[in-house]
């Protein structure tokens, strides 16, 4: 393993640690912005340490699916963060870092919550886990269109070349690209689970997603599920980060830049909270649609700029 | 019990499983050795048999549906209305599909074609015949009707085919100019692709898989579709030597349209059998989607990724038999241990059956094409072809591939949330019923095959990569990838091994650190309110998102009826569908003019001998008269 491939993985796994930070992040800006002081960025630390004390509770009637879904969707998201490879150096892991294969794990992180959900039966987690999936549908065409339009220049899905072929400022002459990076801004606010397509921090059950089927766990299962959202945003907003912020070729450089680009969308996510309501559910997948198509206009503007 | 007429039964039905296993292994070894046994294609109207790498994929996709299947119903059968007759069906049944994927003549494929297309209408027939079957007997009809009206057209193509000498010389259309190649191919994708239910052509499909036993639905949904699937890439890949462009765009919109109308009617399915015979459409659509790609991309000048395109496409078909095979013989189990098919009157059936429960929750898990399990591995070859396709730098080209990669990413949303319905109804929660209550696990004749197309499932998805490269070397560019547990493509990979073991090394030490679980019980937070059975979320609840977000599309109906007795509001009754809009807006004109049609024609048929008189002199006068304008030469 060469020096490169060593920090690459020690700043892979320090994600693993650094996740609930990003969301800390965000809140605290959330808070500056509505003129308040704000817990700081660490809370969610604090919030882990509580749960981990906690005992878990079994909901009446529930089986061995409601048990293994925290597991099942912390060992995905695990995988997911470590898939995501960080300034075009992968490490060798068997895993490889192919793109698709993060929307599968991310698919199989919501089909175990959607299954607890069914499992333990409670009306809130079963319209969480509907709305989730059901936006999902439309959001993995938006991911795949997005993903179309990030492989074009490398001509792969393979996350450490697509990193590569889009450093440095020509790929940006392409108005195709744009097209991409505006249709990812929409997939950060909905894998992310964030305003105005979902509100984290409500438990107002009427209006929950992702929150919805968390309602029934508790402790260390509860501590578990919470660490995985954080891992979610460190999975998207790296890859937002790698594929559509500029960034350079060289990997000091490389990581800079995503270290930077992560911050400034934290911020920038912070920003969106505060300066959006959350949107009626059923605007929402006709907005994903509209991004899936911006995607697809991107293609169709390289294709006719003759191509990668 | 009936043991001793069922005793021969069960016998020779678990003979014709070991068979069947023999025929299967020797299709593998013809598949993975690139080795040709026997005839080659022959435009000589002599019976002529043979097997070839392709054919051994096929072979091996009988068996491993209808092995299983044939175990299963030697247990299932026996309690079954006419075991003796049911299992001569579930027996031929195979044998007309085999006799198909290995006639090497006009005559053996127009024959054996036939003889599949009846043997499940006699099966249903059969096993409705008990309890008054008009149901069936209509369903029967239809199926009969459509697949023979629409099979004209393989027919239609495979004669010209032979007439031209070219069933088996691929340059023998070439020379026969872009008429014939264009009756052909249009011909062929109407006969084949009724028979493998593509939209518009599906309409029997979802009547006619659930009627059947079991035993017989697994073979229908999960390798009769695939063999006309067969029949098309023989024609694609062969028969048309190389198609136009436009042949290839054709079929890349009708897998698109099949995969995504299967999968909608699928979801709002309460029927299990039904919504199974529903995704069987979803997934002929991924399948012909990938055939479509494989098309275009060999038109293009794309050797190597149209080689993926088309082992994606053959990956995924069998991928699906065994899954379907599954999920039909897990049906069939359900229904037989008290629960019924209705899915909103199911639930806590993995408790009550674990091993038929954790069979079918693997199934629903692969076909929703989740990692590391089967239908994940074809789904990102597929995905990959068609991501290849979009990157092409022709704007239709790019379009087509970006739209279709995009159609697919909502097809496997969709039946993520499909099948999350099905597992939540049937298994998970507390049983909706009194009879789901007292569900009882099948005897393990029945469970056994199901563990073991479980166990299919999961090889399938750790290791598709022993498999895919002899797949892409079937292709008529050749495909060079490298044979190892996951799959290499230029460019990336998707280490389905490595993913495993990560998924299994990350789960184990969560709960390693989760540590000892202490937990205490507590009542599901309903507001407080008393969790009752009349609260339970329903196969409607479920969907409810996606029927209001695609209201446009899917116009469901709704009718709520508010009873009010002196003007206070006593009962409130609801009614709720989403109507088949193919069915109404492509079948009923159809069918309109169709019997207006017969009834016109029943007009001239009046009985009446003067006017058969009358017609036959008019018919005299007429070829008198172009006789003598010089017509007729």
């Amino acid at each position: 393993m060469s020096g490169r491939e060593a920090i690459a993985l020690a700043v892979q796994l320090a994600g693993l640690a650094l996740a609930p930070l990003l969301v800390g992040g965000v809140q605290t800006v959330k808070a500056r912005l509505q003129g308040r002081r704000g817990s700081g960025p660490l809370q969610p630390y604090r919030e882990l340490r509580r749960l981990w004390g906690r005992s878990a509770v079994d909901p009446i009637g529930t089986g061995p699916v409601y048990r293994a879904a925290p597991v099942a969707v912390g060992a995905a998201l695990a995988l997911c963060l470590l898939v995501v490879p960080v300034a075009a150096v992968g490490t060798g892991w068997p895993a490889g870092h192919d793109l698709l294969v993060v929307i599968g794990l991310l698919a199989l992180a919501r089909v175990a919550m959607a299954l607890s959900a069914w499992d333990t039966g409670g009306g809130f987690g079963m319209m969480g886990a509907s709305r989730d999936l059901g936006f999902a549908a439309v959001g993995e065409a938006l991911l795949v269109a997005v993903a179309l339009v990030a492989s074009i220049p490398a001509g792969t899905t393979d996350l450490r070349a697509m990193w590569a072929a889009s450093a440095g400022p020509d790929v940006w002459a392409e108005p195709g690209h744009w097209c991409g990076a505006i249709a990812m801004g929409l997939v950060v606010v909905l894998e992310t689970g964030r305003q105005p397509i979902d509100n984290p921090d409500t438990h107002l059950e009427l209006t929950m997603i992702h929150e919805g089927p968390l309602l029934e766990y508790a402790g260390r299962d509860l501590a578990v599920l919470q660490w995985a959202a954080a891992a979610r945003h460190w999975v998207v907003l790296v890859l937002a980060a790698g594929l559509f912020l500029p960034h350079p070729s060289d990997f000091a450089g490389g990581l800079a830049a995503l270290a930077l680009g992560v911050i400034v969308l934290v911020v920038a996510l912070g920003v969106t909270e505060t300066w959006h309501a959350k949107m009626r559910l059923l605007r929402v997948p006709p907005i994903l649609l509209a991004g899936t198509a911006l995607a697809l206009l991107g293609v169709v503007s390289w294709a006719a700029g003759g191509g990668a | 019990m009936a043991l001793v007429p069922g005793a021969p039964v069960a016998l020779s039905l678990r003979v014709q499983a070991a068979g069947l296993i023999a025929v299967g292994t020797a299709g593998g070894v013809c598949l993975l050795d690139g080795r040709s046994v026997g005839s080659g294609f022959t435009s000589e109207l002599e019976p002529a048999v043979g097997v070839d790498p392709l054919s051994g994929l096929m072979l091996m996709m009988i068996a491993l549906v209808a092995a299983p299947a044939a175990a299963y119903a030697a247990v299932y059968l026996v309690a079954a209305a006419h075991p003796r007759a049911l299992a001569v069906l579930t027996g031929l049944f195979p044998l007309a599909l085999i006799g198909v994927v290995t006639a090497r003549d006009a005559t053996l494929i127009l024959g054996a074609w036939e003889l599949m297309t009846l043997v499940p209408a006699a099966a249903i027939l059969v096993a409705g015949g008990a309890h008054g079957g008009g149901d069936e007997r209509r369903a029967v009809f239809e199926y009969l009707a459509i697949t023979h009206i629409g099979g004209a057209g393989v027919w239609v193509a495979v004669l010209v085919l032979a007439e031209r000498g070219a069933l088996g010389d691929p340059a023998g259309l070439a020379s026969a100019g872009t008429g014939v190649q264009t009756l052909v191919a249009v011909a062929g994708l109407i006969g084949f692709g009724t028979k493998a239910g593509l939209v518009p052509l599906h309409s029997w499909l979802p009547r006619v898989h659930p009627l059947a036993p079991s035993s017989i639905s697994a073979v229908m949904s999960g390798v009769m579709v695939k063999v006309a699937l067969y029949g098309m890439v023989r024609l694609l890949m062969e028969w048309l030597g190389s198609p136009a462009a436009w042949v290839g765009f054709a079929v890349l919109a009708l897998g698109a349209v099949s995969a995504l109308s299967g999968i909608l009617q699928a979801l709002f399915q309460r029927d299990l059998k039904r919504l199974l015979a529903f995704s069987t459409i979803e997934n002929v659509g991924i399948v012909t989607l990938a055939l479509g790609a494989a098309v275009i991309l060999a038109d293009r000048g794309e050797p190597a990724w149209a080689a993926l395109a088309l082992a994606a496409a053959l990956l995924h078909g069998l991928n699906h038999a065994v899954v379907k095979a599954l999920l039909f013989l897990g049906a069939g189990s359900l229904e037989r241990a008290g629960a019924g098919r209705d899915l909103d009157r199911m639930g806590g059936l993995l408790r009550r059956m674990p091993w038929t429960g954790a069979a079918v929750l693997t199934g629903c898990l692969a076909i929703a094409g989740l990692p590391v399990l089967s239908g994940f591995a074809s789904e990102w070859a597929t995905l990959q072809a068609l991501l290849g396709l979009g990157r092409q730098d022709a704007v239709g080209l790019a379009l087509a591939g970006g739209v279709a990669a995009a159609a697919l990413a909502v097809t496997v949303g969709l039946g993520a949330i499909c099948f999350v319905k099905v597992i939540g109804l049937a298994l998970l929660g507390a049983p909706r019923v009194p009879g789901a209550a007292e569900a009882v696990e099948t005897p393990r004749g029945m469970w056994a095959p199901l563990a073991a197309l479980g166990a299919a499932c999961l090889a399938l998805g750790v290791a598709p990569g022993l498999l895919l490269p002899a797949l892409a070397d079937l292709a008529p560019g050749g495909g060079g990838l490298p044979r190892g547990a996951g799959i290499d493509i230029p460019g990336t990979s998707l280490p389905t091994l490595g993913i495993a073991l990560a998924l299994a090394v990350a789960a184990a030490t969560l709960l390693a650190l989760r540590g000892r679980r202490t937990a205490a019980p507590a009542p599901v937070w309903a507001c407080g309110q008393a969790v009752e059975p009349s609260l339970a979320w329903t196969s409607a609840a479920f969907t409810k998102p996606v029927r209001l977000s695609m209201w446009g599309l899917l116009r469901p109906e709704r009718e709520v009826e508010v009873l009010s007795r002196g003007g206070v509001p006593d009962e409130v009754r609801h009614r709720g569908a989403v109507p088949h809009l193919i069915d109404g807006a492509v079948y009923a004109p159809v069918l309109r003019v169709a019997l207006a049609g017969a009834g016109a024609a029943r007009r001239l048929q009046s009985g009446s001998l003067r006017l058969y008189a009358g017609y036959l002199v008019g018919l005299v006068v007429l070829l008198l008269l172009l006789a003598r304008t010089g017509v007729l030469g």
